[in-house]
């Protein structure tokens, strides 16, 4: 199979030759005012790309940048300007103690689950105070501001001005191609998908904590690097300016105006900003420009959310979406069916597999037991949903899960994926306790779900959303990962999508990327959540064909549904649940004539009381 | 170590200033906890308010409470008026952070342009007032500031509990399908609270100018508290913002008296974290 | 009085009810049957305003619902119990309550109306001051038909009552739909119990994938077969 790079390298090309062309500017013979003005764009852009990388991609919003680029600040300021240590070291101590705080800050604040956005704004904010007030009380600045201008700096330039233009630079390309990178990299998509929803990321195998971490530690010290050569070329920090409100109300509005989702939006957001100030400042009117960013922001939010670079970004991820269709030669323009080729889409194959099923004793199952719930409880403020269940589900067996509404059927599922942690007793996968993992680690065991109301990652083409799962269910690399993504597709007769977005799917198409996403992972086991609710009947015939198929490839499948052809004609076993317990279990036709089961679900006559 | 007499003072005065903070805390907090919207725009109306009392107090040589009449009214009109706005434009609840965001920082330029960044001070009759209680001092102005807070506390607390707008205002934050299934007018309550929120910071205003002398810049510098008062109190909570406020204000002028002045942003900050690491669930 | 005329309410992209007609006549109690995920919850709100229209009508009294405002349904006398019971779980019980006769023309009753739903369930007088959402489900089931008709309506709807409750309260529960009824409120019931629902309604209507399957007197239904093979599959 012909194999295709995940990315072109022109965008990197391009940086380089951009940073290369750039680095001639101080032998133009420009004033030190041009300088400056220079060095000015691309320090707001190294902030905003930093700021974007963790903020922007995951859409944890921080206003708290400030801190971060601050505590760079200081770090040179102190060590340099009092205690004399030399530049180049310290800024890269500088890198290191933002970076540090950063993880240390998000340690702490990832922990809480509920509220986690403005929360987390806020928090940063906060952090910003107080490290503004130990500034401000100990000898690092005691008040009166600290002088950096004896500081000594390595001459790169023909003068200091260019020097630190060239600082500045390397680090705007560095940021560039940091940014570029992680766009396209696994823990890219981890974040994009932690941005769309997170808890269902989590359930799909991204380890959505150490990923938020990863992501703010490379943030934050890049602002610690920016903020330890600033300090130097600004030669005179104070407390007020640094930790004030500018560098965060800045980074957010030149990254929204840019574009976060695109790797080179903060940049552009950054350049379009930091000249429009300037020129206000020019022409003494700073105070206008402050109104007209206030302005410029609420327009942004109101007309054009996904700022200047966004549709590009969403048209860069569906091409090479498309290049990776082509180069399998997949069909990928979606301009005829909508419906898959493969599965015959009338009733009397759907008979045919019922009788099928019925006289060849498919009902035989393994005895190898794949997951064993025992006495497993589930309790959500006091209201009991699963008490004390025991269920076993063999290896290479569909069972199908049933009991009427509010039985705790998708709590069960919730339960094992580790949506929820169970409140008492045992799972156990293959002989593994799972009752402890987190649900990532769950995924990575081999257990995947689809959800009832589909929950695809909204900002990703199909591809991606298939090809993310697979990678991380299965703990592989983004590109080993593409022909899984590609051929669970196919399968599900997707390929003709494999480019789009999910808005552009209808609900059936929609329910079948969710088959694909969890095909994708290559499970032990697959869980199901009424995938047929809300289909039409050929709908209903192409799953149940696609669910058939997957069992004939070893993957043991639980699923809970409503529509009763279809449990008869799918499952070797039944298990009726009713008030989180075991009701009965066995046969289908056995179980469905079971007294029991038939007053659980048709309800016993008013005067039979 | 400092006196008892010095340590009490600080205080009572502490307690005081911590019931302005909860009368800022109130109208964030209602709009936070009812609404679900974190509404950044408080602080500017917080001191446009201020700066306008200081102006109609000045310009008109009257008693600064004669602006306790105007301003809460014509703010509760802004306030309800730009909700209906923004209403009309489906955002995520950060979007409309920021958006609330952009609209700060217009405020806060708007009033550096109207007033420059020179310090104001309103001079008052009653600036010099002090009550007297067995040789502590209570201040005019931040006792003014103090029962006007408990007022508006005990006012939002019974529209709550014994209207049935209040209710309907819990109802709808509770589960919106069903308050409309019932009868009650989402649009139109959700309307009424954004004013009133709006207008409590109106008032709090007020006691900013009475108070404090004002600077633009000193905007930013309330938000850290008032968010540590929100949080700690309880977001929709009546009383809970007073509370956490003399909390927070008698902590800060503790720390000011055994250890320095310049810590104490520190101590809301401090309690807030603690509150984190301890009770993660109660946010 | 209630008259539903070929309906269609989607779910985004997909349709939920496909050309729905039903009715309901003054003082009937009429149940909607069907196996889950045939779209009886979406019905029953679309007839409580939850759920928009978009296609047909709803004629309540003449009045035509699908093109009113959401809020104004329940001055009509259009009353919900929903799914779930959906108490407001931080307000009491007797909170509740009030809020069922928010809209102005229950405002004027409303003690008279306490008085009587507290004659109809006393068991709620000691957990009037409690939180709703403390009380079991039996309880909370009994506050959320309460605050229905502290509306005063003219037709109650309730959407699956049964729905996780115990076997014998949920007999308690019927016989008291049963007693609404024949106080002379129209009921219009969604359950999953069929037995249940059978036994009290005067008519149903069977409801699988969006669309009537089957309509009659309950009492014709009660033993036919083709509900033993939806609900159970077996043949």
């Amino acid at each position: 199979m012909k194999f295709f790079p995940m990315h072109t390298n022109r965008p990197l090309f391009n940086i380089l030759v951009i940073g290369l062309l750039l680095a001639w500017v101080p032998w133009l013979g420009l004033s030190a005012f041009w300088l400056s003005f220079f060095y000015l764009i691309l320090y707001w852009s190294v902030l905003t790309l930093s700021w974007n990388v963790f903020s922007g991609y995951s859409g944890y919003f921080s206003f708290g940048h400030g801190a971060f680029f601050g505590i760079g600040i200081y770090t040179v300021a102190y060590m340099c300007g009092q205690l004399e240590m030399s530049f180049l070291p310290m800024v890269c101590l500088a890198g290191a103690l933002a970076g540090g705080a950063g993880v240390a800050l998000g340690a702490l604040v990832f922990r809480v689950k509920r509220v986690r956005g403005e929360l987390f704004a806020l928090l940063t904010l906060a952090v910003t105070f107080i490290i503004a007030t130990v500034v401000l009380n100990t000898p690092i600045d005691g008040g009166p501001g600290v002088y950096l201008n004896s500081v000594q700096v390595p001459k790169l330039g023909p003068s200091t001005p260019a020097t630190f233009y060239l600082l500045i630079l390397i680090l705007f390309v560095v940021a560039l191609l940091v940014s570029r990178y992680i766009s396209t990299s696994k823990l890219g998509v981890a974040l994009f998908a932690i941005h769309d929803d997170e808890d269902a990321a989590e359930v799909m195998g991204v380890p959505t904590f150490k990923t938020k971490l990863a992501a703010l530690f490379i943030s934050s010290s890049m602002a610690g690097i920016a903020g330890g050569i600033h300090a130097v070329f600004v030669s005179y920090v104070t407390a007020n300016e640094v930790f004030s409100i500018n560098v965060p109300l800045f980074v957010v509005l030149m990254s929204i105006l840019g574009g976060a989702r695109h790797w080179a939006g903060p940049a552009l957001g950054a350049v379009v900003i930091t000249s429009l100030q300037y020129l206000f400042t020019i022409g003494d009117n700073a105070l206008m420009g402050k109104m007209a960013l206030g302005v410029i922001l609420i327009l942004v939010i109101l007309f054009k959310p996904d700022g200047f670079l966004g549709n590009r970004a969403k048209a860069n991820s569906r091409k090479a979406a498309k290049q990776i269709a082509d180069s399998y030669g997949v069909r990928s323009n979606s301009a005829h069916q909508d419906t898959p080729t493969h599965f015959h889409v009338d009733h009397q194959h759907a008979h045919h597999h019922a009788h099928m099923g019925e006289s060849a004793g498919k009902r035989q199952h393994s005895s190898e037991v794949l997951l064993s719930a025992k006495d497993l409880c589930m309790s959500f403020s006091g209201l009991k949903v699963l008490q004390n269940l025991n269920l076993e589900i063999y290896s290479g067996e569909i069972l199908g899960l049933l009991g009427p509404n509010g039985s705790g059927k998708s709590t069960f599922i919730n339960v094992v994926s580790g949506h929820y942690k169970a409140t008492g007793g045992h799972l156990s996968l293959s002989g593994v306790e799972i009752s402890e993992l987190k649900a990532h680690q769950i995924a990575q065991q081999g257990v995947a779900r689809t959800y009832q109301i589909p929950r695809p990652f909204t900002n990703l083409t199909v591809f991606e959303n298939t090809r993310l799962v697979a990678s991380y269910a299965r703990g592989i690399s983004l590109t080993q990962a593409t022909p899984f993504a590609v051929e669970a597709l196919e399968k599900v007769g997707l390929g003709s999508k494999i480019d789009a977005l999910p808005q552009d799917l209808n609900l059936h198409q929609r329910k079948f990327l969710e088959f694909a996403r969890a095909l994708a992972a290559k499970p032990k086991l697959l869980m199901l959540d009424e995938v047929l609710s809300g289909l039409t009947p050929s709908e209903i015939q192409s799953a149940i064909d696609l669910i058939l198929s997957i069992k004939a490839q070893g993957t043991t499948i639980l699923f809970v549904e409503h529509v009763m052809s279809a449990v008869m004609a799918l499952a070797d076993r039944i298990a009726v649940i009713n008030y989180g317990q075991l009701l009965a279990q066995g046969d289908p036709q056995e179980v469905m004539r079971n007294p029991q089961v038939i007053t659980a679900y048709l309800g016993k006559k008013l005067d039979n009381a | 170590m400092p006196s008892l007499h010095l340590i009490i003072q600080s205080a009572v005065s502490g307690l005081l200033l911590g019931g302005l903070y909860g009368l800022i805390g109130l109208g964030l907090g209602l709009s936070w906890g009812l609404l679900g919207q974190i509404n950044l725009a408080h602080f500017g109306f917080l001191f446009l308010s201020a700066y306008l009392s200081y102006q109609f107090s000045t310009t008109f040589a009257i008693n600064p409470l004669w602006a306790l009449c105007i301003l809460p009214p014509a703010f509760f009109a802004i306030g309800a008026g730009l909700h209906a706005l923004i209403r009309r434009f489906k955002m995520t609840p950060f979007n409309s952070l920021l958006l609330t965001f952009g609209l700060t920082v217009i405020v806060d330029a708007l009033i550096q342009w109207i007033w420059t960044a020179d310090f104001r001070k309103l001079e008052y009759a009653q600036s010099n007032l002090k009550l007297e209680l067995s040789g502590i001092y209570l201040p005019y102005a931040e006792s003014l500031s103090f029962a006007l807070s408990v007022l508006c506390a005990s006012a939002v607390y019974w529209v709550m509990k014994r209207t049935d707008m209040g209710k309907a205002v819990r109802a709808i934050a509770q589960d919106p399908q069903m308050s409309t299934a019932f009868g009650i007018n989402q649009k139109f309550i959700t309307m009424c609270l954004a004013g009133t929120c709006t207008a409590l910071a109106a008032i709090a205003g007020i006691c900013v100018s009475l108070i404090f002398t004002l600077n633009p810049s000193q905007l930013y510098t309330w938000i850290g508290v008032v968010f540590a008062v929100v949080m700690l109190g309880g977001l929709g909570s009546a009383f809970g913002p007073l509370l956490a406020g003399m909390l927070i204000g008698v902590s800060e002028s503790i720390t000011m008296v055994f250890i320095a002045p310049s810590w104490a942003p520190i101590v809301s900050f401090t309690l807030l974290i603690g509150l984190l690491l301890l009770r993660p669930d109660k946010i | 009085m209630l008259e539903i005329k070929s309906i269609q309410v989607c779910y985004g992209p997909a349709v939920a009810l496909w050309d729905i007609d039903l009715y309901v006549n003054t003082g009937e109690l009429v149940c909607v049957i069907g196996p889950n995920a045939a779209g009886k919850t979406t019905l029953i709100n679309a007839v409580a305003g939850l759920n928009k229209v978009s296609k047909g009508q709803i004629l309540f009294n003449g009045q035509d619902l699908s093109r009113t405002e959401p809020h104004l349904f329940c001055s009509y006398g259009v009353a919900l119990v929903p799914e779930s019971r959906r108490l407001f779980a931080n307000m009491t019980v007797l909170e509740n309550l009030e809020l069922g006769s928010y809209v102005k023309e229950a405002k004027a009753l409303r003690s008279q109306s306490l008085e009587h739903v507290l004659e109809l369930f006393p068991a709620m007088k000691p957990k009037l001051h409690a939180a709703a959402g403390s009380l079991s489900g039996g309880q909370q089931q009994m506050v959320a038909i309460s605050r229905a008709l502290m509306a005063r309506p003219k037709i109650l709807l309730l959407d699956e009552p049964s729905l996780g409750l115990a076997p014998s309260i949920v007999l308690d529960m019927f016989k008291a739909i049963k007693q609404i009824n024949a106080s002379g409120i129209s009921v219009l019931l969604v359950e999953q119990n069929v037995s249940l629902a059978l036994d009290i309604a005067n008519r149903a209507y069977v409801l699988e994938e969006g669309r009537i399957a089957q309509e009659g007197l309950a009492q014709d239904m009660l033993n036919s077969a083709s509900i033993q093979k939806a609900y159970l599959g077996i043949s």
